[in-house]
């Protein structure tokens, strides 16, 4: 590759990078300004609204419920994503189409209708609207998408490396557990990541599936009816800290566990 | 049968190889687990019906059920129904799109939207991805996609709002422009299919970035070198082997993107203008503004719903046909 | 954390009772419900004041579950899903939406016997004839809202502000906004038209043509507006990024910049205005009706309540004599001269269906043009 395009691409990139960021930077910059509205001129700057957040007891417990139906959702999503991608990946079975399409549908269908759906849906199960039924809501919207990367990153696993462990005397189920789980690993941490993200930021179904306790972007869309306050900013700035630190924790937390383990 | 599966699977992936050695060596040699095994994988028969009956029975109830439910909507007269009325069933719903263009209007500007914005995203987030699987260390490659992923942690509506105050009369993008003295009256970007792009573009590009970078990832550099061996320049490798081989990639990424798109709605909502209406608002005023026009609705999504899966289903073919053109 | 814990406590008590419910009989599932103490509300944000909110729960020791809701078409679906057997006490409904609810029975009369302090509503929206249909009451007018004309001071006169035609002139092109549902009523006002439509109730072929006519000003003036807008955020939010310099807008949304210290003004011009009223509503079937009422009267009791809801609301207080506990700012942007409040006449819901019927198609095909 020449120099040229290199650089070029690398601008774009950044540029790109810029794109994303911008209004991320907005909305940082604007939980500080003393007013009830944001947008520009700042005419004075204040830290209240950030102070604020740690001191509403409901934000913190809204967080704290937002993210524990985030993991559990994923868990779920992740085990019968993984499932679903084993069974239809270079597997030849009558319908195996029809299946293929119905386990990619609820990505497909526009959220408000989904959300209806699952709505009516949940009152024929006799699902009561509450933290349960929304886990339920969103680990079934996020199926398809664990099957779908889960499906890519099998396709390339090189069948002689099962194979190889059959023919040293192991069952299908260790032959999985040893071989092909450890290659999709990659394939499902990128997966899980996609799925906490939608859950944390799924309004609709969140809304029409909830009991009394909002999720947070619930919470952000009540508190919107009065205006788009900083406060809003400062809730979206701390949650997105606390998610990231979070994550980095989780993450550095697992590669440890894996190198004691010797992997 | 299928929770066996499932609690087996907890164990060995969070312990780690050492543990798992004794673990599944124990688990290999224990009565009870070898006799499950050998009545399972007596016939590959038994054994694919083991696999799939769990997933067949999910897709079924979980995935199918609500679609089914929301069909049945579709096709009723009322819903939800009054106490102590009946419910008849009909096409009217169906029938009530055909007959109106003020339904058709959106419906295909909202096709088109979708079209734009997908090959948008796409040309968009080609040059990153491919900047990112070709040109960057293996090491930083998760570092700088991780990067990209930050700002999509912020839901929809936060970030839709901060557009607002970059792209306003008197937002961010303005002040900079007249206090460098570019301009002297403020940019109208607000509330037209510009503004809307900005918004629209930041919820597709996951979905494109992705797919993309990981068709290029697999890519052997080996490959391009080989054609540079050749004598091929690099706009002519780029086009004669990074894009054919890339375009898996390229056709999972738009019709994801495309799919998704048909479905927008706040985002479309806040940012487009008054010719933007897009048929994500027209379905949502059924459910919203009157209420008992819950069937339209579902009649109008599911038709908005089949036709997005027409179009990827030519999209796909088309996708195919160029594919196997290429490698002839 | 021992939040989540009693979140949880309260999802394995739901679930509990959901499976019981399934298999009891009504009655006997009302009765369980009612001995837990708790009151059910869906609201809008800082429509129950927390303070009040507190002491009610030390007062009474019937715990308060609210939850928040941002439009009364989501407030509307969610019931309906629920009914007949619904898990709230308490919704706030529109007054001109009543019949929709009504309709599909999902409101219980209200029983202004039990209500002590009934009495502390100003008559003008207790007693109002929109207040009151089949006979019955159905909802305790707490806060009133109206169609208005906001505009930036800097940039729009008074003067200009005194009729809709400025919001429609060449001169503010694209510096204007407006909800198409709402603005089909005004200009139907404008056009000298009975905008609620009850008038034409027994000639559904002259109500169509007076929606085809305010149709096509809409659809010949789409060229000089910037945006159709849904939600007060957005209006506040055009208005500080001066995207727009006048709208029509409701007055809550603009009482709330103006008590922030932006240039706005408003009035109710000329040609008249509609006004609505935001009530709370006991539903059909509460699990906790008592607790219900026991709500209601105490939300009910003192001007000083009312007052702290029009500061959270921009929304102009029902109750009478609020105003004493308002600042002077507050109590400028939630009153109007008695002139322009001589324009306003409140939405009415008898003729609704067939005044929906015919507008949300319009404004549909608006939107399309």
């Amino acid at each position: 590759m020449t120099r040229g395009t290199r650089i070029f691409l690398s601008c774009i990139y950044w540029a790109f990078v810029l794109y994303v960021f911008v209004p991320l930077i907005l909305m940082v910059v604007m939980g500080f300004k003393d007013s009830k509205f944001i947008g520009f001129p700042i005419r004075s700057w204040t830290l209240d609204w950030y102070l604020g957040v740690f001191e509403d007891a409901e934000v913190v417990s809204v967080f704290v419920y937002s993210v524990a139906i985030a993991v559990f959702s994923t868990l779920i999503s992740v085990i019968v994503g993984t499932w679903i991608a084993v069974l239809l990946e270079g597997r030849k079975f009558w319908g195996r189409a029809a299946v293929f399409g119905l386990t990619i549908l609820p990505a497909l269908v526009p959220g408000i209708i989904s959300a209806i759906a699952f709505r009516i849906y949940a009152r024929l199960l006799g699902i009561e609207p509450g933290m349960f039924a929304i886990i339920w809501a969103h680990a079934v919207h996020n199926v398809p998408f664990v099957a779908l990367v889960v499906m890519a990153r099998l396709s390339t696993l090189p069948k002689s490396q099962t194979e190889a462990a059959r023919d040293l005397g192991a069952d299908p189920l260790v032959a999985f557990m040893r071989i092909t789980l450890p290659y999709l690993v990659p394939a499902i941490m990128g997966a899980s990541i996609f799925c906490l993200l939608l859950s944390f930021d799924d309004f609709v179904r969140s809304f029409f599936l909830g009991s009394y306790e909002p999720t947070l972007p619930v919470l952000i869309f009540a508190m919107l009816r009065s205006g788009m306050s900083p406060e809003i900013n400062a809730i979206a700035t701390v949650a997105l800290v606390l998610t990231a630190v979070l994550g980095v924790w989780a993450e550095r937390y697992m590669r440890r566990m894996n190198k004691e383990t010797g992997r | 049968m299928g929770s066996d599966v499932a609690s087996v699977r907890k164990p060995g992936g969070g312990k780690g190889a050492d543990a798992g050695a004794t673990f599944w060596g124990r688990l290999v040699r224990w009565g009870p687990y070898s006799a499950l095994l050998s009545l399972i994988f007596t016939s590959p028969r038994r054994q694919f019906v083991i696999l799939a009956a769990f997933p067949i029975l999910w897709v079924l109830t979980q995935h199918l059920g609500p679609m089914l439910q929301m069909l049945r909507v579709s096709l009723t007269d009322s819903y939800p129904v009054a106490q102590g009325t009946d419910t008849q069933f009909t096409l009217d719903n169906y029938v009530r799109f055909f007959g109106d263009r003020i339904f058709w209007m959106p419906f295909f500007r909202t096709l088109t939207f979708a079209a734009v914005f997908t090959l948008t995203t796409l040309i968009i987030t080609y040059p990153v991805a491919y900047f990112l699987a070709r040109h960057v260390s293996r090491k930083n490659q998760l570092l700088m996609l991780l990067l990209l992923l930050i700002p999509f942690w912020v839901g929809e509506i936060v970030r839709t709002y901060a557009i607002m105050i970059l792209l306003g009369n008197n937002g961010a993008v303005n002040l900079a422009l007249r206090s460098l003295g570019l301009i002297d009256r403020p940019i109208p970007f607000m509330y037209t299919s510009f503004s809307m792009g900005v918004g629209i573009v930041y919820l597709t590009a996951l979905y494109m970035l992705l797919p993309l970078y990981s068709a290029l990832e697999k890519l052997p550099k080996s490959y391009t070198e080989a054609a540079a061996d050749l004598g091929a320049g690099a706009w002519t490798r780029f086009r004669r082997v990074t894009l054919p081989l890339s375009l898996e990639g390229i056709s999972s990424g738009c019709i994801l993107v495309f799919l998704i798109s048909t479905g927008f709605y706040a985002t479309p909502v806040l940012l487009g203008g008054p010719s933007t209406t897009v048929f994500a608002e027209t379905i949502a005023g059924f459910f919203h503004v009157a209420g008992d026009e819950w069937p339209t609705g579902a009649a109008f999504a599911t038709i908005m719903f089949v036709a997005a899966l027409l179009l990827t289903g030519i999209f796909q073919k088309l996708m195919n046909a160029l594919r196997k053109g290429d490698t002839r | 954390m021992t939040k989540l814990i009693m979140n949880r406590r309260r999802f394995i008590g739901t679930t509990a009772v959901g499976a019981a419910a399934l298999a009891s009989p009504a009655y006997l599932r009302r009765a369980n419900a009612q001995g837990s103490g708790e009151v059910n509300i869906w609201t809008y944000n800082q429509f129950v004041p927390d303070a009040f909110k507190e002491q009610f729960e030390a007062d009474t020791g019937i715990k308060v579950n609210v939850r928040l809701v941002d439009d009364q078409g989501k407030q509307f679906n969610l019931l309906a899903a629920e009914a007949p057997n619904p898990t709230v006490d308490i919704v706030t409904v529109a007054g001109h939406r009543f019949l929709q609810f009504i309709d599909s029975e999902l409101l219980a009369p209200m029983d202004t016997g039990r209500l002590s302090n009934w009495g502390n509503i100003n008559p003008t929206f207790s007693e109002s004839d929109w207040a009151t249909i089949n006979g019955n009451k159905w909802g305790a007018p707490i806060l009133s809202g109206m169609e208005v004309l906001s505009y930036n001071t800097d940039f729009v006169s008074a003067e200009e502000a005194q009729t809709w035609d400025t919001l429609f002139s060449e001169k503010y092109a694209n510096q204007t906004a407006y909800i198409i549902q709402d603005m089909m009523s005004i200009v139907m006002l404008m056009m000298g038209y009975d905008g609620n439509m009850v008038a034409y109730m027994d000639d559904p072929d002259k109500a169509a043509e007076i929606v085809e006519e305010a149709k096509a000003f809409l659809i010949e003036k789409k060229p000089l507006v910037r945006k159709y807008y849904d939600s007060g955020a957005e209006v506040q939010q055009m208005f500080v990024n001066q995207d727009i310099v006048l709208g029509h807008s409701w007055n809550g949304p603009a009482a709330a910049l103006i008590n922030d210290g932006f240039p706005l003004g408003m009035s109710i011009p000329q040609e008249g205005s509609y006004g609505f009223v935001y009530t709370l509503n006991v539903a059909n079937n509460a699990p906790n009706a008592d607790n219900a009422y026991t709500f209601l009267d105490a939300i009910l009791a003192s001007a000083e309540i009312g007052a702290s809801m029009t500061k959270a609301s921009g929304f102009i207080s029902t109750y009478k004599d609020s105003s004493q506990y308002l600042t002077e700012l507050e109590r400028k942007s939630t009153s109007f001269p008695e002139e322009q409040l001589a324009n306003l006449q409140f939405f009415r819901a008898e003729a609704n269906q067939m005044k929906y019927g015919l507008v949300d198609p319009a404004v549909e095909a608006i939107k399309a043009a």
